[in-house]
């Protein structure tokens, strides 16, 4: 699936797309795939001995859904850089909501501003970026 | 090692292969589905399991002496020169590029810079990554 990029223009919304709720089983999963054992991420104790409810989202479980919501509308080929700035912290539970727009656009390349955020308040969680090269490949 | 050291730390330079179980189970812990192909391709954000192979970011901290309760991660950035797939024998070096203050000297910044390269001659680099993290006073 790709999006006819040609049709959008700066200020458009690309894509958006709400994922989880993220639950402590897919931390635990997304800790043995990564290699990210730290345990704020795992263990409730020591995450309110840190000051938190409960535990918390890994910030690149985070930055993989932005890269989902990327990899869903364009091929993945296009894509050339990747950025985020970890905000705040995502609570176990949250349901994350995802969007792209459009803010720059040439003859061969498009940048995006990415942004998550805690699905029904205005809380963004993760600011971020992605530059992807034009014509998008069918 | 004093604060001094930091920028030009480089950590010993490590080979990664790509399975595709490894691939495959970082599909399913991020949401998505195992790859159908026959060469799976590693989604973006897989480069961050690659540049962490081995607890490397908490030994690159252990090294230089920094109290892990300390760092947060603020920023990760990923540019992308090559596709990543199952097979692929990878060699990632990684280096402290640079250390600085802001607001007055009372938030510390520490950023890692990693390259992944293909293991074989000629090394072609098919990943770049630089990650930013706040060194917190307590």
């Amino acid at each position: 699936m790709s999006l006819s990029l040609e049709a959008l223009k700066p200020g458009d919304l690309v894509a958006e797309r709400v994922f989880g709720p993220i639950t402590g089983d897919m931390l635990v999963a997304y800790a043995e795939a990564s290699g990210d054992s730290n345990p704020l991420h795992l263990d409730r104790d020591i995450a309110r001995k840190s000051g938190f409810d409960d535990v918390i989202i890994h910030g690149m479980l985070g930055m993989a859904l932005l890269g989902n919501l990327l990899t869903d509308a364009f091929p993945q080929d296009n894509l050339k850089r990747f950025s985020s700035r970890f905000v705040s912290i995502m609570p176990v539970e949250s349901i994350i909501l995802c969007r792209a727009e459009m803010v720059e656009k040439s003859a061969t390349a498009v940048v995006l501003k990415l942004e998550a955020s805690i699905d029904g308040t205005d809380k963004t969680v993760i600011t971020g970026s992605a530059d992807l090269s034009l014509p998008v490949a069918s | 090692m004093t604060e001094d050291n930091y920028v030009g730390y480089e950590y010993p330079t490590y080979d990664f292969t790509v399975t595709e179980e490894s691939l495959n189970r970082f599909m399913v812990a991020i949401g998505r589905q195992p790859s159908s192909a026959t060469t799976p391709v590693a989604p973006p954000t897989y480069q961050k399991v690659i540049e962490g192979k081995g607890d490397s970011s908490r030994k690159i901290l252990e090294n230089l002496g920094i109290d892990l309760k300390r760092v947060l991660h603020a920023e990760q950035e990923f540019d992308y020169l090559e596709p990543i797939t199952a097979g692929d024998r990878l060699e990632v070096s990684r280096r402290v590029s640079d250390h600085y203050f802001k607001k007055n000297g009372t938030r510390e910044f520490l950023v890692v810079e990693s390259e992944i390269r293909r293991a074989l001659l000629p090394q072609i680099l098919v990943g770049r990554s630089r990650q930013v993290l706040i060194l917190r006073q307590i």
